[in-house]
């Protein structure tokens, strides 16, 4: 059998391939299975939630929630899919409502900013940990997530399933979203 | 290919992720616009940012949680305790009056001797409720709800006083089983977490024997398992558990609460 090969959509050269679980993985497989991605959804969740304990609550409610549903799992990367629980959770326990206005804030970006001169450069290049975290802190959970999600390494196809929009809008509401990341990082050191 | 169409690209290309034949087409545009040379090098910048973000682990606690998870998921349920095919939920229940509030005081002793048969069923319990499907047949919705729903499905009427508050929403209910018995499952929230009462007949069981701590006119014993809180009393003739992974003072508070009469 071929390796599963991981080719975005829209030209970009194959990322690190992930494990794809195959279609009717009984809920106890897939439960082991889980377990393999539960620092990065730790992860995910902390960026998410901003507090330690919320995050821990987050991500074994998202557990609960993917054991209960094992047989809805389509098969595919199973990874996608925690990620997809877990950004759901979130949203319904802790941010009903304001989804839409951040998707909207990403779909209404036509431009990209450019920046003005090479010291804000020079300050983007000497960011460390700290300040690209509390950059990502101010951004948009919608934001945020795209940025997460590309960094997983996840296709345009899985971030348009994840984020619930259409493949063709995954690489400008990224651009738009990194611009805006971008921009915190610069007010964030300035 | 023009500016519109690059500049989406350049995260990607600033990472080395195109495929050749686009990647030279950014790079045949990046020669001729300036803007866009400026922009690649932003996008270069944030990459760097990005790639020393650090990945937390899960803490080990949380790590314990989700193991037990999956191996409730794992685990089929016995034969006795066939899946309730009445599986109905009742709702809140009994409002009864409120009483004078009693005061638990619960101590920590280790897990007393012969305790661990009871403690194991209550955890595995707690587990089959938050990894089921449908953990909820009927939610709470009103405190008239629920007494009736039991009527003729228990050989006993569950004593709880307690129909939730903000701080401890109750979920709902449903028939379930305890070690031999059937009991009555009441499901409370905290937060996120999702706690759990079973009520039985207390006789007949390996209760434990160790350490307890008076609440008002009740022995509770507090033990932990597999990164639970497990409160276990008897009241006359019915024993209560009270499971979760709470902070173990919520769980404390609770019990107070179930405890009013």
């Amino acid at each position: 059998m071929a390796p599963h090969v991981r080719r975005n959509d829209a030209g970009l050269r194959p990322v690190e391939p992930l494990p794809v679980i195959p279609l009717g993985t009984d809920g106890a497989s897939l439960g082991r299975a889980l377990l393999g991605h539960a620092d990065a959804a730790y992860a995910y969740a902390l960026r998410l939630t901003r507090k330690p304990s919320d995050a821990e609550d987050l991500v074994q409610e998202s557990f609960t929630r993917a054991l209960g549903s094992a047989a809805g799992f389509r098969g595919g990367n199973l990874k996608a899919w925690l990620f997809q629980i877990v950004r759901n959770t979130y949203i319904d326990l802790h941010h009903r409502g304001a989804g839409r206005a951040q998707a909207e804030l990403l779909e209404l970006a036509d431009d990209t900013p450019l920046f003005q001169d090479d010291i804000e450069l020079d300050r983007l290049r000497r960011a460390v940990a700290q300040d690209i975290e509390a950059a990502l802190r101010d951004l948009s959970e919608e934001a945020r997530s795209i940025i997460l999600f590309d960094l997983e390494g996840f296709t345009e196809t899985e971030v348009a399933t994840l984020m619930g929009c259409a493949v063709g809008t995954v690489k400008s509401r990224l651009a738009r979203a990194r611009a805006l990341l971008r921009g915190k990082l610069q007010d964030y050191m300035r | 290919m023009d500016c519109r169409d690059a500049r989406p690209l350049l995260g990607a290309h600033a990472a080395d992720r195109l495929e050749p034949v686009r990647a030279g087409e950014v790079a045949a545009h990046l020669h001729a616009c300036a803007d866009c040379r400026r922009l690649l090098a932003a996008e270069d910048a944030l990459n760097g940012a990005l790639s020393q973000l650090p990945r937390p682990p899960a803490p080990a606690r949380l790590t314990a949680r989700l193991e037990s998870l999956v191996a409730a998921a794992e685990r089929p349920a016995p034969a006795r305790r066939e899946r309730p095919r009445l599986a109905i939920w009742l709702a809140p229940f009994v409002s009864a009056c409120a009483a004078a509030a009693l005061v638990v005081v619960v101590t920590r002793p280790p897990a007393p001797a012969g305790a661990g048969a009871l403690v194991n069923e209550a955890v595995n319990d707690h587990l089959r409720v938050v990894t089921s499907t449908h953990p909820i047949e009927i939610e709470s919705g009103g405190i008239h709800q629920v007494k009736p729903w039991f009527t003729g499905k228990l050989e006993f009427a569950p004593r709880v006083t307690f129909s939730g508050d903000d701080e401890f929403p109750l979920v709902g209910g449903s028939l379930g089983y305890f070690v031999d018995r059937k009991a009555a499952v009441f499901q409370f929230k905290r937060r996120l977490h999702t706690i759990t009462l079973l009520v039985f007949p207390a006789g007949g069981l390996g209760w434990p024997g160790g350490a307890t701590t008076r609440v008002g006119r009740l022995e509770i014993s507090e033990t932990s398992s597999r990164g639970f809180s497990v409160l276990l009393w008897r009241d006359e003739g019915l024993g209560y558990a009270l499971v979760s992974d709470v902070n173990v003072h919520d769980l404390e508070l609770l019990a107070g609460k179930i405890n009013q009469m």
